[in-house]
C-alpha cells in the first residue's frame, strides 16, 4: 500500500493532467466491465500492463505482485459459476459423477467464467494505473472541482493526512517495544500489541487537539481552504483517450 | 520610539488537568524587536504562545495586542490571528494536507486574498524557505527538517506581523538552522517582529535585542542579553548555562588577558578582535 502511494508521487506520468489519467482509467474500465468479448478483457490488460510499465515506470515485478493480489479472491468466486451440479451428465462437457449427483463443467459456464474473471482483472487493472500514477493529494483536488460535498473532499484529505502520521506513530511504539524484547513471545506479543493500540488511540485524540488549535491559529474558520496547483491540459492526451475507448469498443463489437 | 506590540498582564492560566502553567505572569514584547524566551521544559513558554494566539484565555489578567485587550469573539480572534502566527514545535501537528502546496496556500486564503496572491505568497514562502523543490512531494515523505520548514512558510505566507517560533531549530541540521536564523534576521529587518523559545543560550545571546527568562510559569528575567547573562542569581535559578562567548571572556579577563573594562562580545568575531596580540608575554620573557 505504501509502495503504491510512493510510485503515485515518482512516477514518468506525474505531469500529466490528473482528469486526463482518470478520464483514462475510468473510461477504460467501464468498456472491461460492458465487454461482450473475451479478448476484450485481454487486450485491455495488455494496453495497462504497457501503460504502466513502459509509460509509467513502475517496476514490472511491483505490478505483477499487485494483480496477484486479487488472483485468490477472483478465482474463488470465479469457480462457483464454472462448476455446476446435475442429476445427468447432458450438456457438461467434463463432469464426475458422485453416485446419483453429477458434478462438473458445461462448456458456456466455463466461457461465462472466464470472461468474469477477465473483466474483473482488466477493472481491476484499470484501478491500478489510477492508483499508481495519480497522487491521492491530486484526486481529492479533481473531486472538488467535481463538486464533490466539500465534508467529503475535507475528510478525506484530513484520513490521508493521517493515516500517515499514525502508521509513522505505530511503527516508532513498535520499534521501541521491539528494542526493549517486547515481542519476544507470544504472551508479550499481545501484550504489546494491546498497549500499542491504547497508545495509539491516546495520541489520536492528542493530534486531533494540536491539529485544531494549529489550524485555528492559521485563521481556520470552519472550511478548510487549500489551493490546488494547476496542471497544464494536454489535448492530444484526450483526443489519445478518445481513439484508444473507440478502437477498443470497435474490436469489441467485432469480435462479439 | 518603540510601540508595544504584544503585553501580558497578570496572567493566571491553569490546565484542565490541574497544572497551573502560568502564574501572574507579566511580559511585554516592542514592536520590531527580536525577542528570545529561555526556560526549562515545563516552564511554560508554550502556553504563553497560545495565549498570544488567543487559542487559550487566560483565567484571570489579559493579553493586548498593541495596548488593546483582544476580543474572544470570532471576528477578534481571526484579527489577531492574521497578524500573530505561531510556528508550532511539532510540524506533525501543524500540517494538514500531505500536499505541500495545499498547506502553505491554507493560511493566505483563510485571509480572504486573492487568488493570484495566494499563489505569489506561496510562491515566494517556499523561495524564503528553500522548499521549492518539495512541492510535489507528499508531507509523509519529506525529512523532519523539511516538514519544519515546510510548517514555517505555510506562516510566512500569510506575511504576519508578529511571527511565535517554538523551537525553531530543534531537529534542523546546522546548515539550515544557520540559514534559518538568517531568514528571521531578514524578516526583522523589514520590520516583522520574531518571538522564538529556545534552549540554546548562545543562539539567544548572540540573537535576540531581548531576553526573557521564564521559570514555573512567570518571568523571572528581562532585559538585554548583556544584562541578562550578568546576572549569576537569574541563571541559578532558570538553570541556564552561560553562554559560551561570555565564559571564555570572564576567563580572559580573570586570567589577565583582557581588562574589567572590555565590553561583553555579542559574537564570536567581537570577542576574538579583543584579545589582544601576545606581547605581554614576550615582554615577560625578554625580562
Amino acid at each position: 500500500m505504501i509502495n503504491i502511494d510512493f510510485y503515485a508521487y515518482s512516477n514518468k506520468l506525474n505531469a500529466v493532467h490528473p482528469l486526463e489519467k482518470v478520464l483514462f482509467a475510468v473510461i477504460t474500465m467501464l468498456i472491461c466491465l460492458l465487454s461482450g468479448s473475451i479478448f476484450t478483457p485481454i487486450l485491455i490488460l495488455v494496453l495497462m500492463a504497457v501503460a504502466i510499465v513502459l509509460m509509467a515506470g513502475i517496476p514490472a515485478h511491483l505490478y505483477g505482485r499487485l494483480l496477484l493480489l486479487p488472483l485468490t479472491f477472483l478465482l474463488l468466486s470465479v469457480l462457483s459459476i464454472a462448476f455446476s451440479a446435475a442429476a445427468s451428465t447432458v450438456g457438461f462437457w467434463i463432469s464426475y459423477r458422485f453416485g446419483n449427483l453429477v458434478v462438473g463443467i458445461r462448456f458456456p459456464d466455463l466461457i461465462k467464467a472466464m470472461h468474469l474473471f477477465l473483466r474483473s482483472l482488466g477493472s481491476v487493472s484499470c484501478l491500478y494505473f489510477l492508483a499508481l500514477t495519480t497522487p491521492m493529494t491530486e484526486v481529492i483536488n479533481l473531486l472538488r472541482k467535481l463538486k464533490i460535498p466539500v465534508l467529503i473532499t475535507e475528510l478525506m484529505i484530513l484520513i490521508y493526512r493521517f493515516i500517515f502520521v499514525f502508521l509513522e506513530s505505530a511503527a516508532t511504539i513498535k520499534r521501541a517495544q521491539s528494542s526493549r524484547l517486547g515481542y519476544i513471545n507470544i504472551r508479550s506479543s499481545f501484550r504489546s500489541l494491546s498497549q500499542l493500540v491504547v497508545a495509539l488511540f491516546g495520541k489520536v485524540f492528542i493530534k486531533s487537539r494540536e491539529l485544531f488549535e494549529t489550524m485555528s491559529a492559521r485563521c481556520y474558520g470552519g472550511e478548510i481552504n487549500v489551493l490546488a496547483k494547476n496542471h497544464l491540459v494536454n489535448y492530444t492526451n484526450y483526443v489519445l483517450i478518445g481513439v484508444c475507448a473507440f478502437l477498443i469498443i470497435s474490436l469489441d463489437i467485432v469480435w462479439r | 520610539m518603540a510601540h508595544n506590540i504584544l503585553e501580558a498582564l497578570e496572567v493566571d492560566f491553569s490546565y484542565a488537568n490541574g497544572t497551573k502553567a502560568l502564574d501572574k505572569l507579566n511580559l511585554l514584547v516592542q514592536q520590531g524587536e527580536k525577542l528570545a524566551i529561555l526556560g526549562a521544559n515545563g516552564a511554560g513558554k508554550s502556553t504563553l504562545f497560545l495565549h498570544f494566539n488567543g487559542i487559550h484565555r487566560p483565567h484571570s489578567g489579559q493579553i493586548n495586542y498593541k495596548d488593546t485587550p483582544i476580543a474572544y469573539n470570532n471576528k477578534g480572534l481571526i484579527d489577531l490571528r492574521k497578524k500573530v502566527g505561531i510556528v508550532f514545535q511539532d510540524p506533525d501537528s501543524q500540517l494538514f494536507s500531505a500536499s505541500v502546496w495545499q498547506d502553505i496556500s491554507f493560511g493566505p486564503l483563510n485571509l480572504g486574498l486573492s487568488k493570484k496572491e495566494v499563489i505569489r505568497r506561496v510562491e515566494q514562502a517556499m523561495a524564503a524557505t528553500e522548499i521549492e523543490d518539495l512541492e510535489n512531494k507528499p508531507t509523509h515523505m519529506l525529512s523532519y527538517g523539511q516538514k519544519k520548514r515546510v510548517a514555517i512558510a505555510g506562516i510566512l505566507a500569510m506575511e504576519p506581523e508578529v511571527i511565535i517560533l517554538d523551537e525553531p531549530t530543534a531537529g534542523l541540521d546546522p546548515r539550515h538552522a544557520r540559514e534559518f536564523m538568517m531568514l528571521l534576521n531578514k524578516l526583522n529587518l523589514a520590520g516583522t517582529t520574531i518571538i522564538m523559545s529556545t534552549h540554546d543560550v548562545d543562539l539567544a545571546y548572540s540573537w535576540a535585542d531581548r531576553i526573557a527568562v521564564m521559570n514555573l510559569g512567570k518571568v523571572i528575567g528581562w532585559g538585554e542579553p548583556a544584562e541578562i547573562f550578568s546576572q549569576p542569581q537569574l541563571l541559578l535559578q532558570a538553570d541556564l548555562a552561560l553562554p559560551l562567548i561570555l565564559e571564555v571572556q570572564t576567563a580572559l579577563v580573570q586570567k589577565g588577558w583582557l581588562t574589567d573594562s572590555t565590553p561583553l562580545p555579542r559574537n564570536i568575531e567581537e570577542l576574538l578582535d579583543s584579545i589582544p596580540e601576545m606581547y605581554p608575554v614576550k615582554v615577560h620573557r625578554c625580562v
